[in-house]
């Protein structure tokens, strides 16, 4: 009998088809991407190709947009939003619109043409992390936004584009994002008839379930969610209260790159480097104003979700929020347990 | 929405090319080969000819694979801190006809309709079942808008519960209705007819425009421009129309970006609820062609990032 699970945090449904299902391993990626490479813009000496750096890692005595780098942040290529101008909010007839203000970054997490991040030493891992959170501190000093957007798409089908440099982006809205905004609202209820934070009761049930767990590697733990709506659907959270991402400590910066590390490796080693995106989930800009809530600290918990791309949505899940995963949680954190990384 | 308005993708810039590697072996849906689909629920077949043998034009047939069971109880559940409910529900597949390289686009009028009618029906029958508070209509055609098989055919599930954005289009739709006593659909076509930019299609009962609000570019919707919440309720006569217009739409898109993936959803009502949408919802059929690929922002945001703004896709469909 297939099951229908809800997420307990949004709502939304999920089919975990049973009848249906397939075993994990029918999911190993069988794409093997073709086409000509671009010469790669991001790598050690191509500086000009991008736009003019916004942050760099580089030692003192090397020159901005020269070579010598260790980490590099652009402005995007071909940004979805523009920094300059204001949002000036307006009606059409019975439409909305505003102008498209936000700023769109890429950060290039290594001077060498590696194209997955799992193949990113720890340290290297940890810097990405470090730089993802300066950045976001320096886009909150404008007013004008209310998020941070980061994330990543790796491989052609997860709209990673044909340069195989491994990167991630960073867009800030000037509007806090529908799906943000609900899970925020999902938190806040339970919160409010709970007095406790739904994704700490979430990481103990998971802990005392054990098997949806992938692993637990010094304060985070990464499981396979209940109502997953992917195959390999995976989340990390830090096993302790806090709801902000730029809170880490340089210790937890370093534990996180760990996890990372060895979940992204156990994908790629068991699924065959198949193409994924993944997005950090985290607490808005708190910007003290009517209607500000104030358990944000206490309701809501900071995580990663990575969406491995192994199969095709459809477009009943687009135009219906209902989604159909063809594995069970159980059974790919099972098969994502027992990948060894080296 | 953010819409490109500086330097917007036209239709030869977007990397579409659809890759046609269909599993090999014979294909269940043509004639001949009707003992490998489970026993047929209703065809629309030549006189004379039994059941699960050649003859159709129309057949509808149990998804092989199901992603939820007709039999057994709804049984509702936790585990913990989470809420499950056993997967009752029907999934069924439309052959749209014996034709397995015509799309509907291909097809007669007359043909199109049939289809539509078997839709229908099959809709109000799914519908006497107490169990279910939704149909979802929809097709996935090509690879990269997830078929599995290349022959044209239809999905239809009924599910034990409302899908969550149909709900909040619902509740979206009721909040206006309350304040203005107007259907926002109703409000759009208004609005549409009178913008004129982003109208591709006009006949008596429906229009097909692409949104203002676009999620993807070159969406499309089919409404019918009389105030209606239930697509199974559309009227016998407008029928045509309605194939007309499905028909055409699919046929310029392919004319613009020849054999590309598309999905279409219908959007409806629910069933066996208390109707309370019915002045304020509106049905429509949402078309997205499967231009580009959704990336992580998408999927974290819910913002939607459309190169083409609606206005210069629905010329180019306009014009095709």
């Amino acid at each position: 009998m297939p099951e229908l699970r809800r997420d307990p945090i949004v709502g939304r449904w999920v089919i975990i088809a049973t009848e249906r299902a397939r075993r994990p391993d029918q999911f190993i990626n069988q794409v093997v991407e073709s086409g000509a490479e671009k010469p790669c813009p991001f790598c050690e000496g191509m500086e000009s190709h991008t736009p003019q750096e916004i942050y760099a890692v580089r030692p003192r005595n090397s020159a901005p947009n020269g070579p010598g780098w260790d980490l590099r942040v652009v402005p995007s290529l071909a940004p979805f939003l523009r920094i300059e101008g204001d949002l000036d909010r307006r009606g059409n007839g019975l439409y909305d619109m505003m102008n498209g203000v936000g700023a769109h970054e890429i950060v290039i997490e290594s001077n060498k043409h590696v194209a997955n991040m799992a193949d990113l030493a720890e340290e290297q891992i940890a810097k990405v992390i470090g730089c993802y959170i300066r950045r976001i501190l320096d886009l909150e000093r404008d007013e004008r936004f209310k998020y941070v957007l980061v994330f990543k798409n790796y491989g052609w089908v997860a709209g990673g584009g044909r340069v195989k440099h491994s990167r991630s982006q960073l867009i800030a809205t000037p509007v806090n994002p529908k799906r943000v905004k609900e899970e925020l609202i999902g938190a806040r209820h339970y919160y409010d008839s709970h007095e406790r934070c739904i994704f700490c009761d979430l990481i103990h049930q998971e802990i005392e379930m054990k098997e949806r767990v992938i692993v637990e590697i010094d304060g985070f733990i990464a499981i396979v969610p209940f109502a997953a709506r992917f195959p390999f659907e995976i989340w990390i959270l830090p096993k302790k209260h806090s709801s902000d991402f730029v809170q880490l400590s340089d210790a937890q910066k370093a534990a996180m790159a760990r996890i990372l590390k060895v979940v992204l490796s156990k994908l790629k080693i068991g699924l065959n480097d198949p193409p994924y995106n993944y997005i950090i989930h985290t607490a808005p800009f708190r910007r003290q104003k009517a209607g500000y809530w104030r358990t944000i600290e206490d309701d809501y918990h900071w995580h990663m979700e990575i969406t491995p791309r192994l199969t095709r949505v459809a477009g009943f899940e687009w135009g219906t929020g209902f989604y159909i995963c063809p594995v069970t949680p159980e059974a790919a954190a099972k098969f994502l347990r027992e990948v060894t990384v080296v | 929405m953010i819409v490109t308005t500086d330097d917007p993708n036209k239709p030869e810039d977007y990397d579409h090319d659809e890759p046609q590697n269909w599993r090999p072996g014979a294909c269940p849906f043509c004639y001949g080969n009707e003992s490998s689909t489970p026993s047929e629920i209703i065809a629309i077949r030549n006189n004379g000819t039994a059941a699960n043998t050649p003859g159709w034009q129309v057949r509808v047939v149990p998804n092989k694979f199901p992603a939820l069971q007709i039999e057994g109880d709804l049984e509702r559940r936790p585990l913990g801190m989470y809420d499950m409910t056993s997967g009752i529900g029907a999934h069924e597949i439309v052959i749209e006809s014996p034709y397995h390289h015509k799309d509907l686009s291909d097809l007669l009028d007359s043909e199109v309709a049939n289809i539509l009618h078997m839709y229908f029906q099959r809709a109000l029958d799914l519908e006497k079942d107490r169990r279910f508070k939704y149909v979802m209509i929809f097709k996935n055609n090509g690879h990269g808008a997830g078929a599995s098989l290349e022959h044209p055919h239809t999905q239809i599930i009924a599910l034990p519960m409302v899908p969550k954005i149909v709900k909040e289009e619902i509740r979206g739709a009721k909040n206006y209705f309350e304040y203005r006593e107007r259907c926002i659909f109703c409000d759009i076509i208004r609005q549409e007819v009178e913008d004129k930019e982003r109208i591709v299609m006009e006949n008596r009962n429906f229009m097909a425009f692409c949104p203002f609000v676009s999620r993807f570019p070159f969406e499309i919707w089919i409404m019918p421009k009389k105030h209606a919440s239930y697509f199974c309720q559309t009227p016998v006569e407008q029928i045509p129309d309605l194939a007309v217009m499905l028909k055409g739409i699919i046929a310029r898109v392919k004319k613009v970006f020849g054999n590309t993936a598309y999905n279409f959803i219908i959007h409806t009502s629910p069933i066996n609820s208390d109707g309370q949408a019915m002045d304020s919802y509106h049905w429509h059929l949402e078309f997205m062609p499967k231009l580009t690929r959704v990336a992580g922002f998408e999927w974290g945001t819910g913002f939607y990032l459309v190169p083409t703004p609606p206005e210069l896709a629905a010329k180019f469909l306009r014009e095709a």
